[in-house]
């Protein structure tokens, strides 16, 4: 476990480094949205250029940026000039809130539905979830969003189509039914692939010689199911869960973006759009270092659920 | 088993259905009223400080006030001076060694939010600071002109500038930098103003939730009477989706989107709640011919070709809906230095051929046009993203197939599209040019303002229009200056140096109950004036 976590330290600084180049490799830089407005002279580029060390050499941009980020200054925002980690800490909660919720939710989808389908397998309900399911994976999330919207927003006037509450009125039920449309879209995708991979798990579990060996001993099916092929079967979800939980810290970019919901992913999307280096890098180097800590935290799950991996 | 996981089944159901029932009272629809109006707005501003901020200031332009502002037929209008100086009125003093000083009378009685008198301090001040090397404004465009401003009295304003500048009377368009609370301050990291400026304006910052939106309440007393503002708050929420933009304005939950996308149009035009205003833009969308890249756009025969070829009453019709007149050169009917006395272009494939004939490009084995060994096959870039410009792009290449040239288009993202025009990397662009309220040409067509210069990225080369642009940039007689833009614009269309396509129009959606809304075709956007707007 601590050798995993020393192992990762290298990992993530080859990361910082790749990315570091690759957003610099992207065409346009922080200063092409100047560009645009004809009052900007090269003059001015040039000035905000210096002024933003971006003359200097890349290598040398990478090494003050590096030195200064381990030491935990994560630098000023190019795009509005306030400091990367306060416009990240005012985003985190929004994320961790529609995250949290959508991974519970999806959870709660994916149990009950991937082990019904999996003891019904070829029934009614299996292809019924099989069906919803591929759909869940291959609907864009901005169109079923935008659907949602059109739909529960605009002709049933049930719920607010966007944001995150209403300016001036954000009691418990107004952030609720702002929550319900992003969260939803959000769980469905997540469940729809969840839910596959438990019912393939608990249908190969079934037939294992030890589940056959525990029917024949008189075990109940509920005992058979839920407590010999769930148990042996979520082991190897948790590492898929684990993956898609880095969302809590990457943040969900297309579903924020449609709901406009002020989390780390609509950040990311408008770092990007303004090739904003500061709060790009920080944000990636967040998003790297969560599937890191996550992956670890999967295989310590794992051993937990499963004794058999702790050996 | 079917009994558990039925039960279990059941149960999630029940939780779910009633955590919907819950939820599914209906959404809080706030309709537009004189306390409280909620703008869609297209992104979070970086800054509130309009000197640097790099995005439209409609938020910035109800809280800081220019000393002049555009109208809605894009005339100077004195805002916080008394009168916009001129020549005529002794507010332009020309010296016979080419300098020339702007005298500003500041309109009496306005004050700071917090109570302090805007003075010709304020004014100097701003000169000084954006002159200085401390602080990195957007642009110091016109300011690094100026020596000195000299304040005689608190309402008088004299500004020297150490050569003429044409468009002085908008130097101070972005308003003035309080001195008193910003004197001896870091202005790129003064984050309280830079959140919440201190402004002469109807409206104060009370809100700025990040990513969110910010809130504007009206200040008690503002310098026109106590009487206006009428709307009490405005609410500014940030949707950079557009389609869910478009979804806001139509459930209700926002009543102000400006600058609605022409392919949206028609989903919203029926709305009973909402009125779409159009207004003719000061900006124009056109194809660029990069002769430095792709040599054959430096015959003027073939631009001219190309130009015929293209139907753009089609195009407007079509693509456009109507929504946008045809273009036919870089000054819109908007401005004032605009005339029509210039060469147009029908549509006409057969004279296009014809001129192609006659410029040795003779058609190839596949159709596509050849001399010398060379093919007249170019790539037209445009920013991805934007329904109506990919159709247009289309309807180009198809076109100009037709008359022997072969187009390839290509998508970049807006950031990338940036760095690759300035750069010069491209053989022909379709995009378009948000114009300065300011008639000025220089940069778009003087032979020496190719990048980095500035932004002829035609490569265009013609010496007489060279003189003429400078000529009218040293020229602060408007008739003068008038006269000679009429022969640049003359010039320019004669030589097609690139080929004009439609007028941007603006569209602005706002509620149908709202009274006094005058659109703005320039940067200063449709809260200029904001003070007069009423819900009835």
């Amino acid at each position: 476990m601590t050798h995993r976590c020393v192992h990762a330290i290298p990992l993530l600084f080859i990361i910082s480094a790749l990315v570091f180049l690759l957003i610099h490799a992207a065409p346009g830089g922080p200063l092409a949205i100047y560009l645009s407005n004809p009052n900007v002279r090269p003059q001015d580029i040039e000035r905000l250029r210096h002024a933003l060390g971006l003359d200097r050499p890349l290598w040398e941009q990478y090494w003050s940026w590096l030195a200064a980020f381990v030491r935990g200054d994560w630098g000023y925002s190019f795009s509005d000039g306030r400091p990367v980690a306060s416009r990240i800490a005012e985003r985190v909660p929004a994320t961790l809130e529609l995250v949290g919720v959508s991974l519970a939710c999806a959870a709660a989808l994916t149990v009950p539905a991937g082990v019904y389908a999996a003891v019904r397998r070829g029934g009614w309900f299996d292809r019924v979830t099989a069906s919803a399911s591929l759909a869940g994976m291959s609907l864009p999330g901005f169109w079923f969003g935008l659907v949602l919207q059109i739909v529960f927003a605009i002709h049933l006037g049930w719920l607010p189509s966007s944001g995150r509450a209403t300016p001036g009125a954000d009691d418990f039920a107004d952030h609720l039914q702002h929550l319900v449309m992003p969260a939803a879209v959000l769980a469905v995708v997540l469940a729809s692939g969840w839910s596959r991979y438990l019912r393939g798990s608990v249908i190969d579990v079934l037939g294992q010689p030890f589940v056959v060996a525990a029917a024949a001993r008189g075990a109940s099916r509920q005992r058979l199911v839920l407590r010999h092929a769930l148990r042996n079967a979520l082991g190897s979800l948790v590492a898929i869960v684990a993956v898609d939980a880095a969302l809590l810290v990457s943040g969900a970019v297309v579903t924020e973006s449609v709901f406009a919901w002020p989390g780390l992913g609509s950040l990311f999307t408008e770092a990007l759009a303004r090739r904003d280096y500061t709060v790009l890098m920080a944000l990636l180097m967040l998003s790297a270092s969560a599937v890191v800590l996550f992956n670890i935290a999967a295989d310590v799950a794992h051993a937990a659920i499963d004794p058999r991996v702790a050996r | 088993m079917t009994a558990v996981s039925g039960r279990c089944l059941r149960r999630t159901a029940c939780v779910i259905l009633t955590a919907l029932a819950a939820v599914a009272c209906r959404g809080r629809v706030n309709p537009p009223s004189n306390d409280l109006l909620i703008v869609g707005y297209d992104r979070e501003p970086d800054t509130l400080n309009r000197f640097s901020t790099h995005i439209l200031e409609d938020i910035q332009s109800c809280i800081v006030e220019g000393l002049t502002t555009t109208d809605e037929r894009m005339r100077v209008v004195p805002l916080l001076a008394a009168e916009v100086p001129t020549v005529e009125n002794g507010g332009v003093r020309l010296h016979t060694d080419g300098r020339m000083d702007v005298t500003w009378k500041l309109r009496p009685g306005v004050k700071w939010h917090d109570g302090t008198p805007f003075t010709s301090a304020d004014v100097k001040f701003t000169v000084d600071v954006i002159n200085s090397p401390a602080y990195n404004p957007e642009s110091t465009d016109g300011f690094d002109r100026i020596t000195s401003v000299d304040t005689p009295d608190p309402l008088t304003a004299v500004v020297h500038y150490r050569e003429i500048y044409a468009p002085y009377d908008i130097q101070f368009i972005r308003g003035a930098l309080p001195k008193h609370i910003l004197e001896g301050r870091d202005l790129d990291r003064a984050q309280d103003y830079n959140r919440s400026p201190l402004g002469t304006g109807p409206y104060r910052v009370v809100e700025w939730k990040a990513g969110e939106y910010i809130l504007l309440e009206r200040v008690p007393h503002y310098w026109r009477g106590d009487e206006v503002p009428k709307v009490r708050r405005l609410l500014f929420k940030f949707i950079a989706n557009t389609n869910t933009r478009i979804n806001q304005l139509k459930s209700g939950e926002v009543h102000v989107v400006a600058l609605v996308p022409w392919d949206k149009y028609r989903e919203i035009a029926d709305v009973p709640s909402i009125v779409v205003t159009k207004t003719p833009g000061n900006a124009y969308e056109h194809v660029t011919l990069n002769e430095k890249q792709f040599p054959p756009f430096a015959d003027a025969r073939v631009r001219r070709a190309l130009m015929l070829a293209v139907d753009r009453e089609l195009y407007a019709r079509t693509i456009l809906d109507g929504l946008a007149p045809v273009a036919h050169g870089p000054i819109q009917p908007v401005s004032w230095a605009y005339t029509d006395r210039i060469t147009k272009y029908p549509f006409d494939p057969a004279r296009a051929r014809a001129l192609l004939d006659e410029a040795g490009w003779r058609p190839g084995a596949d159709g596509i046009r050849e001399r010398e060994g060379r093919r007249l096959s170019f790539t037209l870039i445009t920013q991805a993203g934007y329904a109506i410009r990919e159709n247009i792009a289309q309807a180009i290449e198809r076109q100009l197939r037709d008359i022997g040239v072969d187009v390839t288009v290509q998508l970049h993202d807006g950031t990338a599209i940036s760095s690759i025009w300035f750069e010069g990397r491209f053989d022909a662009m379709l995009h378009w040019w948000q114009m300065p309220s300011d008639p000025e040409l220089t940069t778009f067509f003087a032979a020496d303002r190719v990048p980095p210069a500035g932004r002829n990225i035609n490569y265009f080369r013609d010496d007489a229009l060279t003189e003429l642009l400078y000529a009218s940039d040293r020229t602060v007689d408007r008739r003068e200056r008038k006269a000679l833009l009429e022969r640049a614009q003359a010039i320019i269309s004669e030589a097609a140096p690139e080929i004009p396509l439609y007028n941007v129009t603006r569209l602005d959606a706002v509620p149908a109950t709202l009274a006094n809304f005058k659109s703005n075709p320039t940067n200063v956007g449709i809260f200029w004036n904001v003070h007069e707007w009423e819900i009835k």
